[in-house]
């Protein structure tokens, strides 16, 4: 087997088959769990943590900040050792099938509790905590999402005389750039070279990973036209290459770029870190492969799991399901902490059709809202970190040297199957 | 020119000076760019240049520095931490290191090569067995699971040792024959003459104790307990780091280490050593 | 060569020079209680540690499933580009920054040592300085000191005409740049064990050498330098080892790139384990980096040392 999903392992259940939601008001719930978590997720965490042991007095919940920089070092090493995790851990959507798969019967398969919470959340983060199951099991529930838009400056567009809406195409995105750097010296758009960029964003939008149904798809054509339109933009002199978290944001921050395709929680990194820009920021939906094609993607999002070590897995679902199927409380985490909610039913409150003084009085976060609905969902697979590095240099190999992306995405392709044993998807030649 | 003693000398003196003065501006650069970037607001430190001269925001980013991660809690963790296991450390190690340069014994072979393979292994492969047995023990979320397994410190005992080789056995021999014994020989007459390698070594054990990250990382699990590198870890978060705290967190976290050094500069001062020993 | 162990010391006739150099074949016991402790601590916390990791190279895992392989995980590095890739680039720093940066060390507490020099302390104090620096608040300030653009280094050399540099996605540049990243971090490190060394030395060689009509320079490098050789050696050894473990540096600064050209082998066992939880292939590089790390420093001991038979 690929080993894609956790399919050769042997996860253990929580819950009896019988769903358990009718008993819940009448078992009283007592005990302590630990969550580890970062940053605001963290903060959301504590700040629910505390109502939801004034609801059930009797209860502790612990949330540790471990930070991000390092937190897949500790749940690494208390997955592989067996011992020493909280009940609850924060893992990111496109992490958690690598752990599952790595560490079969390492991370209860919940779907007993919270199969049928299936259908409220948006489809592609779903399918982070189902793997390739289809939602036989479910490794964890989501927590946000990122819906991709695409950001931009107004008065970089004004005065390159080109009209935001107008952007249907990739194609249209490039000839955009083009026009305004003529007329005002701008880049279009920001790249680390020492990641991959908008590339995984990219194929996404097209409905898939680097990988497809366990086989390597790094030469469909999904993919190809993917890494053309990157070397294009490149060709094109239109990238603006700054490393890290911080180049990007001093990039945008300084004006050297036009636009940003990314998530929606780049809004709170704009409203933080360059409150001096209001009003200069707009979002419209990412542009398309093809003009009636998906005009969005996905970059980010956690979920909540529970390890099997935990000896409180049944007042940690509580807390998971508290925290994570209540409108409100999703709702609340979006206006207090910025977490995007992947779950559907949050996205109808109306604060989220509210317009945005920084966006100019635009509904920003209804564009996103829109698009959130519509992220297709792809897979990940154990060989993830594999596939990143590969895809790193095939990435900037192209962007930064100029070679050709078709012969570079079937490099890639070679030498990831070698190191993982996986077959390639066939490609028409 | 060259003739002139006195004037060779003026020369020679002014070009160490300078020599001296470069290697401080060259050391001191980076320190002096974090002490700038603790004074701004991150959002500025987001500029293109980055400011160079000093902003008004320190005592806000102090403030938050103590509210997000309690800083003053940390710093006291931190301090405590390192105090012990420097103290005990050393000792250890110093002991260690004299009976290695001073004695024959069965097994201390067996014991040199465990020091030297304990120094060449990555630490990175012993994390998760050694965090298993810090688990079987129940002590993970404990000060003694960050204190005790690096303890025995194989760089420790070989500075030590490289001290004690040469030393000169007839001070040892007359100490025995004045009626002390061992460690009364030891403590009295033999440490005090390695000095400056103590003063060495107790500065870097604390120096390492202090700036350890990884491991206290892995043990502790409550914020109250963390120690000041774990938690100014907890500033980067997925999407938003606060640099300036972070700036200004380490630089903080910097000033005991120096309050240290310039405490056991004495050590490393040999004139300070005369009539020092067998008082 | 009767002076190269000696560390004679004026001072104190208490401490006068002896000239004894073999460990007194005393009563076993004696040996135990000085090493005792440090060897009770390290059969506590790593007969396991180092046991399992030696074991666990000799395995693979598939979702959990534990098998051993033999040598397999060792032969693997053979054909593995990524691992020769991190112990040329390894090689490089052993070759060119380890020398330089003892050599500066060497300098540095020549130069510290001197006796007529005011302000002492705080001239030591200011070199030891970078060594004391948190491993994150390295990470930031070198990125942001060595960003391209704007880069406050690139500002500097911008000021007298120079180009702006690459420092850090460049993989020639990056190598540089961890080289001189290194040799700033470590050289007062150095330099505070040398001048602990020298401070061991007797005040009276040094008049002893001025009495023969030595000067300053002629003195160190025939008087002082060969009793200092021992800890020269120490310095050589211990740096070699830290360059052969290198992960921290290069790990917060370039993550090992670009294009593998600041890897380690650390670094890369770091990602197969910790990222790819391939932990017997880990295991197995770590091991090598045991191998290499004796020979090189059994090496270095036979061609520098010349430690007299203890």
């Amino acid at each position: 087997m690929g080993g894609a999903g956790g399919a050769d392992g042997d996860p253990r259940k929580l819950g009896d088959d019988e769903d358990d939601s009718g008993r819940r008001g009448a078992k009283k719930l007592t005990g302590k769990i630990t969550v580890w978590s970062w940053d605001v997720a963290a903060a959301a965490l504590k700040r629910l943590g505390r109502t939801f042991q004034e609801r059930n007095p009797g209860v502790t919940v612990d949330v540790v900040d471990i930070g991000y920089d390092n937190a897949y070092d500790k749940i690494t090493v208390g997955l592989r050792g067996g011992t020493g995790l909280a009940d609850i851990l924060t893992i990111e959507g496109s992490y958690l099938p690598q752990y599952t798969a790595n560490f079969p019967s390492a991370i209860y398969d919940v779907a007993n509790l919270g199969g049928r919470y299936g259908g409220d959340f948006a489809r592609a983060a779903w399918r982070t905590v189902t793997g390739r199951t289809g939602g036989e099991q479910v490794f964890g529930i989501p927590w946000d999402i990122g819906p991709c838009a695409l950001y931009y400056r107004t008065d970089h567009f004004r005065a390159g005389g080109v009209d935001p809406t107008s952007l249907q195409t990739w194609d249209d995105y490039v000839r955009a750039g083009v026009r305004i750097k003529k007329a005002t010296g701008h880049k279009l758009l920001v790249h680390d070279p020492t990641d991959s960029g908008i590339f995984p964003m990219l194929l996404q939008q097209q409905g898939q990973s680097s990988f497809l149904g366990g086989r390597i798809a790094l030469e469909t054509p999904a993919a190809v036209q993917a890494l053309t339109l990157m070397k294009r933009l490149a060709e094109e002199e239109l990238v603006d290459y700054e490393k890290n978290w911080d180049g990007l944001v001093t990039a945008t921050k300084e004006g050297k770029v036009s636009t940003t395709p990314i998530a929606a929680w780049w809004s709170g990194t704009l409203t933080d870190e360059m409150p001096e820009l209001s009003g200069k920021f707009r979002v419209v939906p990412l542009p398309g492969f093809t003009a009636d094609g998906v005009r969005t993607s996905n970059i980010g999002g956690s979920t909540l799991c529970i390890p099997t070590q935990s000896e409180h897995p049944e007042l940690a679902w509580q807390f998971i399901r508290f925290v994570l199927t209540d409108k409100d409380n999703q709702v609340s985490m979006l206006k207090r902490e910025g977490l995007f909610p992947a779950y559907l039913p949050a996205l109808e409150d109306g604060y989220l059709s509210e317009k945005q003084e920084y966006f100019g009085g635009q509904r920003a976060n209804a564009v996103f809202t829109r698009l959130a609905q519509n992220i297709p969902p792809v897979e990940y697979t154990k060989d993830d970190a594999k596939e990143k590095d590969i895809v790193i240099s095939t990435v900037n190999g192209v962007m930064l040297h100029g070679k050709d992306p078709r012969a570079a995405l079937a490099s890639a392709a070679r030498q990831l199957a070698e190191a993982t044993g996986r077959k390639r998807v066939a490609v028409a030649p | 020119m060259s003739s002139n003693p006195a004037a060779v000398r003026r020369l020679g003196r002014f070009a160490v000076r300078a020599v001296l003065v470069l290697g401080g501006v060259v050391s001191l650069l980076p320190f002096l760019w974090m002490a700038t970037a603790a004074t701004h607001s991150t959002a500025d430190l987001f500029h293109s240049p980055p400011p160079l001269l000093p902003g008004g925001q320190l005592l806000d980013n102090l403030a938050r520095l103590q509210e997000s991660i309690g800083f003053g809690r940390v710093l006291f963790n931190s301090l405590g931490i390192a105090v012990v296991h420097t103290a005990v450390s050393s000792l250890v190690s110093a002991m260690c290191g004299y009976g290695l340069a001073k004695y024959r014994f069965r097994g201390r072979g067996v014991l040199l090569a465990a020091v030297l393979a304990t120094m060449m292994i990555p630490f990175q492969v012993l994390l998760v067995p050694l965090f298993q047995m810090m688990a079987s023990l129940g002590w993970i979320d404990s000060y003694q699971a960050v204190i005790l397994p690096f303890l025995a410190n194989s760089f420790g005992i070989l500075l030590m040792r490289q001290a004690f080789v040469g030393f000169t056995d007839e001070l040892i021999e007359s100490a025995r024959i004045d009626g002390c014994g061992e460690l009364r020989t030891f403590y009295r007459v033999v440490l005090p003459c390695v000095r400056p390698q103590l003063g060495a070594l107790v500065t870097f054990t604390f120096t390492a104790a202090w700036n350890s990250f990884i491991w206290p990382l892995l043990m502790l699990n409550t914020e109250d307990k963390y120690t000041v590198p774990v938690a100014l870890n907890t500033l980067t978060g997925l999407s938003r780091v606060d640099y300036s705290g972070l700036m200004l967190g380490s630089l903080l976290a910097t000033l005991p280490l120096m309050a240290l050094f310039l405490l056991f500069q004495r050590q490393f001062v040999a004139g300070l050593l005369s009539g020092a020993v067998k008082g | 060569m009767t002076a190269v162990n000696t560390h004679e010391r004026s001072v104190a006739p208490a401490c006068a020079p002896g000239t004894v150099r073999r460990p007194r074949r005393r009563g076993h016991l004696s040996g135990w209680i000085f090493a005792g402790p440090a060897a009770a601590l390290f059969a506590l916390f790593f007969a396991y540690p180092l046991g399992a990791s030696l074991l666990q190279s000799f395995t693979t895992e598939d979702a959990g499933a534990v098998h051993w392989v033999g040598l397999d995980q060792y032969q693997r590095m053979l054909h593995d580009p990524a691992f020769i890739q991190s112990l040329l680039n390894t090689g490089l720093i052993l070759v060119v920054q380890v020398p330089v940066m003892i050599g500066l060390a060497l300098v540095l507490a020549a130069l510290l040592n001197q006796s007529w020099l005011r302000f002492r302390g705080t001239w030591r104090a200011l070199h030891f300085l970078p060594a004391v620096t948190t491993l994150v608040a390295y990470a930031v300030v070198f990125q942001v000191l060595l960003k391209t653009d704007n880069g406050l280094v690139n500002q500097i050399l911008g000021a007298v005409g120079i180009s702006p540099v690459d420092w850090l996605n460049d993989p020639t540049w990056a190598r540089i740049s961890l080289i001189l990243t290194l040799t700033w971090r470590w050289t007062g490190y150095n330099a505070v064990i040398l001048l602990a060394g020298l401070q061991s030395i007797g005040k009276e060689q040094y008049e002893a050498a001025a009495l023969d009509g030595a000067g300053t320079f002629t003195t160190y490098t025939r008087v002082i330098l060969p009793q200092l050789r021992p800890v020269i050696l120490f310095c050589a050894v211990t740096s070699t080892i830290g360059t052969l473990q290198l992960f921290d540096e290069n790990y917060v600064l370039t993550r090992g790139g670009p294009d593998n050209a600041t890897l380690t082998p650390v670094v890369y066992l770091y990602k197969v384990g910790f990222q790819q939880f391939d932990f017997g292939y880990a295991a197995a590089i770590a091991w090598v980096v045991v191998a290499l790390i004796a020979a090189i420093s059994a090496l270095q001991y036979l061609a520098f040392g010349r430690e007299r038979r203890r």
